[in-house]
């Protein structure tokens, strides 16, 4: 069976025609780990449940421990049973485990590092996957070089190949650019997708369409109409177990340097001409260009205490198992970061993210400027307050804006309603997880919502700059409690400005 | 059981009521997307029930069931349902659905009915259930007001005859057929089958007089000459015979009944490719 073009092939006109991936293997090395478990495979069956993979698929999957192929079909189906947003159906996973294979590999073992590309050869002529392959590294960061180096150095003569490498890219800015120098050796910049999910997720894509779809918005989106921006990104969880990573990191490389700065781009950004990858891509490299380094007193760093969260009492960080009881590590980073460019000159984006705050809570809230003249009662007019449009990225995934409307009675006194479009109350087809959408543009080759490295390397210089300045001093940590909205300093940050952070 | 609403502000006050959860002063959110009416003749209402029923969640509009009794005293006779559906964390969120026995005189004049219940700015589609009474005052009436009419000719007898009809209001409303939605899977395999498909003299179809109207039109215009259609009747589209030989069977189930509605309400153009097929099957 051919398929020909839509211009040759008149019974194509009018069908809707999916994007289709190629037959390709999926090779995801950390196999055994968390992510793998909770998110990969069940994205794998939601996208089998919908008919979205390819005919002619497999997947293999590589870790250190020792398991049978069966083994790894059985520990999968129990995960997919356990956290996969569709109904479990034989008929589904029936197929999809047909192709699903396992390779036990230490990482920099020559022999078994040839045994998977045999294995992958083999699966090649057995699945028709035409030596087309998307490698996933959902490993701990310090194996990436290793697997990279032993995936590149094996490249199947036919067909093409592309890495899914999950955050983080690098420690700083320096070990980004000697992780790239090693990728770039064996892949090109088309090849390789560096994840960050949240992209992935329908409420971030949303506010491009908010903002490019709708003639309302772009006008005002700007100095002169907008008087500042909040982003939050809250947790009410601790670091569930990953000491090891979280102590490094911190949140501002666990957050800070990819989710919060990809969502002051995607606020930021000029209208891209298209949305191809590159396009959308440029325009939001120029934002981070044009985000200069906040100074010392426009950063509040902060961690938790004890405290509660949902009536239980929760041990403070330093009390984590696997932390250290010295720890400086922040859990928490206000900023209020400038945008210098014609479009936001002097238009503060204060932006936060923490864990062990009041709520979880993603939004981008625009807050706009006041009505220049309330004709209204000096004390009725107290109550008026500035619009705000709130993009809810998570939960209650949605968009709201915030007006002034009267109060039924006699007098003029006006209050603040909220106008709610709720993603789960007008479409009830239930969100695609990220990483259905993102392994699904990985096959397709479509990079848009991935970012590209001189993203990364903008979003490490802003972060190195906002580090290097905390080597010259030492907080009182811990300095917020759990269950609260985290440091007073944070507060502060926007009170010298006469703003407020958003309650609810 | 509390007495039918004989008016449209008696509907409009019951609906606010409703919307209302019990013991709260917040009414349940709604968040719509348009407004789905639908004519309902007293013989097809335990037919549209099943299918209203698996589409209130998925398309949380307001929907407006009139069933026409021409026959009965004048008047209107009225119920309003609410239902209400969880949606995100803690949020409820509400469908409203209201049932119109349009009585007597009021059946040939329903858009004066329905048409203060639209919900402002929002589309509005009209699913006429059975062969509309095309050129009768109600569905002209109707046709008028409404953004897209979607009709479903697997219902229909003595095809192709009344596709005739139907290409007459192209011009006039969009319309969109459920039938036709149940061939896209087929289309898609024929279509694979080209450029061999191109000198096809026979199209065997064994489904609906519909479906096999429909997919024989749909060849002729598409290939813009004549192609003979034989058709063996079954309740579903279980084969297609290009010259005698099988088309590939498309993978998967066919989607239930209220899922193709639910895709064509997510529709707003012509479908220029469906009036052609329509226009082709009616010669």
């Amino acid at each position: 069976m051919t398929t020909t073009p839509l211009e040759d092939n008149p019974l194509l006109e009018g069908l809707e025609i999916r994007r289709a991936a190629d037959s390709c293997i999926l090779v995801i090395f950390g196999a055994s780990g968390d992510l793998t478990k909770r998110k990969l495979f069940p994205a794998l069956y939601s996208l089998a449940y919908r008919g979205l993979l390819p005919e002619h698929f497999a997947v293999v999957g590589v870790s250190r421990s020792e398991e049978t192929d069966d083994e790894f079909r059985e520990r999968m189906k129990a995960s997919v049973q356990e956290h996969s947003r569709d109904p479990f159906r034989d008929d589904v996973w029936e197929p999809l485990a047909e192709g699903m294979h396992y390779v036990a590999m230490d990482f920099a073992d020559e022999e078994r590092e040839d045994n998977l590309a045999a294995t992958l050869t083999r699966l090649d002529q057995e699945r028709q996957t035409g030596g087309n392959r998307v490698y996933y590294l959902a490993t701990p960061p310090a194996v990436f070089e290793t697997v990279v180096t032993a995936v590149g150095k094996r490249r199947a003569a036919e067909g093409w190949a592309r890495l899914i490498i999950e955050k983080p890219f690098g420690h700083d800015l320096a070990s980004a650019k000697e992780l790239q120098k090693v990728l770039e050796t064996y892949f090109a910049e088309n090849e390789i997708f560096r994840i960050d999910h949240y992209l992935g997720k329908e409420t971030v894509q949303n506010m491009m369409a908010l903002r490019f779809a709708n003639g309302i918005f772009e006008p005002i989106w700007n100095r002169q109409f907008v008087d500042h921006v909040q982003i939050t990104v809250a947790e009410t969880m601790g670091i569930e177990g990953r000491a090891e990573y979280y102590e490094r990191a911190g949140a501002i490389r666990d957050i800070f340097q990819n989710h919060m700065l990809q969502l002051v781009a995607i606020t930021a950004m000029e209208p891209p001409i298209d949305f191809t990858a590159d396009s959308v891509r440029n325009e939001k490299v120029k934002v981070l260009r044009a985000m200069h380094t906040p100074g010392p007193k426009s950063v509040v760093r902060g961690q938790y205490g004890r405290g509660y969260i949902e009536g239980e009492e929760v041990p403070a960080y330093r009390e984590e198992s696997g932390v250290d009881p010295n720890s400086m590590t922040e859990t928490y980073v206000a900023a209020k970061l400038y945008v210098d460019n014609w479009r936001w000159a002097d238009t503060p984006f204060y932006v936060r993210t923490g864990k062990r705050l009041a709520r979880r809570e993603t939004t981008i809230a625009i807050q706009f400027k006041r009505a220049p003249h309330p004709p209204f009662e000096e004390l009725s007019a107290e109550r008026l307050k500035p619009n705000v449009l709130i993009v809810h990225v998570q939960p209650d995934e949605g968009v709201s804006l915030a007006i002034g409307v009267k109060v039924p009675g006699q007098g003029m006194t006006i209050r603040t309603v909220h106008m709610d479009f709720l993603y789960g109350g007008a479409f009830r087809t239930g969100l695609p997880e990220a990483y259905e959408r993102l392994i699904l543009d990985a096959m397709l080759g479509d990079a848009t919502l991935f970012t590209r490295i001189d993203e990364v390397e903008e979003q490490w210089a802003l972060v190195d700059a906002i580090v290097a300045a905390w080597a010259r001093d030492r907080p009182a940590f811990p300095n917020y409690a759990a269950g609260t909205w985290g440091p007073s300093a944070a507060d502060g940050l926007m009170e010298r400005d006469g703003r407020a952070w958003r309650r609810r | 059981m509390a007495a039918p609403l004989g008016s449209v502000r008696e509907i409009e006050r019951e609906v606010a009521t409703l919307r209302l959860a019990p013991g709260e002063d917040v009414p349940y959110q709604r968040t719509s997307v348009m407004t789905h009416t639908a004519w309902v003749p007293p013989e097809w209402v335990e037919a549209a029930e099943d299918v209203l029923a698996g589409l209130a969640e998925r398309h949380p509009s307001r929907t407006i069931v009139l069933v026409p009794e021409p026959d009965a005293e004048d008047g209107l006779e009225a119920e309003v349902n609410v239902d209400v559906f969880q949606a995100g964390e803690g949020r409820q969120i509400c469908a409203e659905t209201i049932h119109i026995h349009l009585k007597g005189k009021r059946a040939s004049a329903p858009a004066s009915v329905v048409q203060p219940l639209f919900l402002p700015d929002l589309p509005v589609f009209l699913r006429w259930r059975g062969v509309p009474s095309f050129g009768s005052d109600s569905f002209r009436s109707l046709v008028d007001v409404v953004d897209r009419l979607i009709v479903d000719s697997t219902e229909w007898p003595d095809l192709p005859d009344p596709y005739g009809s139907l290409a007459d209001v192209f011009d006039h409303v969009v319309v969109s057929d459920i039938a036709w939605a149940r061939t896209s899977r087929w289309r898609r395999e024929l279509a694979s089958l080209w450029p061999g498909i191109a000198d096809v003299k026979t199209i065997r179809v064994t489904g609906t007089a519909a479906q096999a109207q429909l997919l024989a039109g749909w060849l002729r215009s598409r290939l813009g000459r004549d192609v003979e259609l034989e058709h063996e009747h079954s309740d579903h589209l279980v084969g297609v015979e290009i010259d005698g030989n099988p088309a590939p069977f498309p993978p998967g189930d066919p989607p239930p009944a209220s899922d193709l509605l639910s895709a064509e309400l997510d529709r707003f153009e012509r479908d220029r490719v469906y009036e052609e097929a329509v226009r082709s099957a009616a010669r």
